[in-house]
């Protein structure tokens, strides 16, 4: 059974001025162990799905299943869920992290003593130790982030939902909620993460659902998207800068130079080029590999990101 | 299980009142002021030669229970606002307990807390002021059907800010409505007039409550029986308004307070 089933959900909101078609034919599955990426532009619709599947905004129509509970019939289904939501706090800033996970624990439906016992084991694992008794308030963005996702996880959910979960984080924060994921995810956990740092995302990912103006745009395993978008070309970087002599040949057989880099779009030229730059030292050959954040712009649009 | 709930509420509570304790200190003593200078001000109109002992009284009572009906009143939409501020709300409503039984855990933990802080206030001026009010234990029996009463408008006050987000007005609207209703004498009212009071809530139970803690009376069964059944429909409407209002909010998709 999937963790996660999520079929054609839709939702249109109507204001006295305007009709909003934030989500419309949506359909999301995901395993355990899975982690998929939901991306798209802003005001794309991710957060939408994202509280229609916790059961905090109602579909107009569509079904949510949570372990095969619907969360918006049977609050029980919360139970398997966990979530991390986008612009809130989601802990109180006025408990320490000790007394947060202890209360979150108790309202997800664990005992207190359960709950005492997870908090301890999570703090640790979260390197929150030292900061268990410090009013939440004064941590740091990156331990307040960490701290949201101790308490999401702490009645033990087989879905954690994570909207943008590394926005506003420095580079060492980042990686090590980046680094989280990936543990969670390996427990096997289901999770399903948004983000607008596509590199995170690419890293991250099984399987990417890319969302535009309330659509599905396409969903494919994310090492068969690269390879889809990936082309025939190669790139050549060389230790230094291009002498004209060999720039002026290399591009009169058709590849573009920028600087120390060569592009080559077929792969008939590679050799004939690599005879050119002999014997100029290279600091790599590869194969041309699209990455996310070229495949996105291509399918939403350049002015979209 | 509801009672792990309810005691880890009153943990969170506790805790995070002792963290605003400039708040709390002033708050009592404030209340403290204020009691007393009412205390004064009707022994100086009611005083001179006349018997006003359990006109008096009952002012007095009906004033502690309308600062502490203001308070459960406005403690759900408070909560929910607050929430929606620090942004914490829609974690609230991920729980399985469903949001209804969250919320009137929390506001139960929050009168205990605030009852503690006021029956201490109301020993105080008792003894300040020598007055003298019976403190039978049968007082619990109309004091359920005013709390009942209670509760059901603070969750349609909670189902007001759930919709509307805003209810300052609506709030102090209500609680000169609750000044009326304490301190009206609904019992001694007749005919048309008496089914009315039977209505209204929490009156028939604040009546009760006179009686038996100003003026010594016993408890009318009769009477207990319509004041639970007027505790009952308002707090079953006030449960059936926030559900239907969580729902409603749920979606036009303002839980968070778009
Ligand atoms: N309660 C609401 N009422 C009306 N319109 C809304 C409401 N909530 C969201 N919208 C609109 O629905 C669309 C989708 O919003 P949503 O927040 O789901 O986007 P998003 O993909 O999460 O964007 P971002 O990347 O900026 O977080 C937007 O056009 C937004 O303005
Ligand atoms: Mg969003």
């Amino acid at each position: 059974m999937n963790v996660l089933e999520a079929v054609d959900l839709q939702k249109i909101y109507r204001n006295r001025q305007k009709t909003v078609a934030a989500v419309q034919e949506v359909s999301l599955t995901l395993a355990a162990k899975e982690v998929l990426a939901f991306l798209g532009p802003n005001g794309a619709g991710k957060t939408t799905t994202i509280k229609m599947i916790a059961g905090l905004i109602l579909p107009d129509r569509g079904s949510v299943r949570i372990a095969g509970r619907d969360p918006h019939r049977e609050p029980k289904a919360l139970r398997s869920l966990g979530a991390v939501l986008e612009g809130n706090r989601n802990v109180y800033w006025r408990l320490t992290p000790e007394e947060n996970l202890e209360y979150f624990g108790v309202l997800r439906g664990l005992t207190r003593q359960v709950a005492r016992q997870r908090a301890q084991v999570l703090l640790e694992r979260f390197d929150l130790m030292d900061k268990r008794q410090s009013q939440v308030q004064k941590l740091s963005r990156g331990m307040q982030q960490k701290l949201a996702i101790a308490v999401s996880l702490i009645h033990d959910p087989q879905l954690l939902l994570l909207d943008e979960p590394t926005l506003g984080l420095d580079v060492e924060a980042t990686a090590s909620v980046k680094q989280l994921v990936r543990e969670i995810a390996a427990e096997g956990r289901a999770i399903l993460l948004t983000t607008h740092q596509l590199d995170i995302a690419e890293e991250l990912s099984d399987r990417v659902a890319i969302i535009n103006q309330g659509k599905i745009v396409i969903e494919e395993p994310t090492s068969e998207l690269i390879r889809q978008f990936s082309g025939t070309a190669y790139r050549i970087e060389l230790e230094q800068e291009l002498d004209a002599d060999r720039a002026y040949k290399i591009g009169a057989l058709g590849a573009v130079i920028e600087g120390n880099r060569v592009a080559v779009h077929e792969v008939s030229l590679l050799y004939p080029i690599l005879e050119i730059l002999k014997p100029l030292p290279l600091v790599r050959l590869e194969k041309d590999r699209a990455n996310l954040t070229e495949i996105f712009l291509k399918l939403v649009g350049k002015n979209a990101i | 299980m509801l009672f792990e709930l309810f005691m880890a509420e009153l943990r969170r509570s506790f805790i995070q009142s002792t963290r605003y304790s400039a708040e709390i200190i002033g708050g009592i003593v404030g209340t403290t002021i204020i009691f007393y200078g009412l205390f004064l001000s009707t022994r100086y109109v009611a005083g001179g030669g006349f018997q006003f002992g359990d006109r008096f009284d009952s002012i007095i009572i009906g004033y502690v229970l309308w600062t502490l009906m203001i308070f459960i009143q406005g403690s759900i939409s408070g909560n929910l606002q607050d929430e929606a501020r620090t942004g914490t709300l829609e974690q609230v409503f991920l729980s399985p307990y469903g949001a209804s039984q969250v919320f009137l855990c929390r506001a139960i933990a929050s009168l205990f807390i605030n009852l503690v802080i006021n029956i201490s206030i109301l020993l105080v001026i008792i003894g300040l002021t020598g007055s003298n009010l019976s403190f039978p234990l049968i007082l619990f029996l109309p004091l359920l059907t005013v709390l009942l009463g209670a509760y059901g408008l603070s969750f349609i006050m909670g189902s007001l800010a759930l919709i509307l987000k805003q209810v300052q007005q609506a709030l102090s609207i209500f609680q000169f409505g609750l000044l009326f209703l304490f301190t009206a004498p609904v019992e001694s009212w007749s005919g048309g007039l008496r089914i009315l009071g039977y209505c209204l809530p929490m009156a028939p139970g604040a009546g009760l409550l006179r009686d038996v803690m100003a003026r010594g009376e016993g408890l009318d069964g009769g009477r207990w029986a319509i004041a639970l059944l007027n505790g009952v429909v308002y707090f079953s409407l006030g449960m059936l308004l926030f559900r239907w209002s969580e729902r409603e909010t749920k979606r036009q998709g303002k839980l968070g307070g778009y």
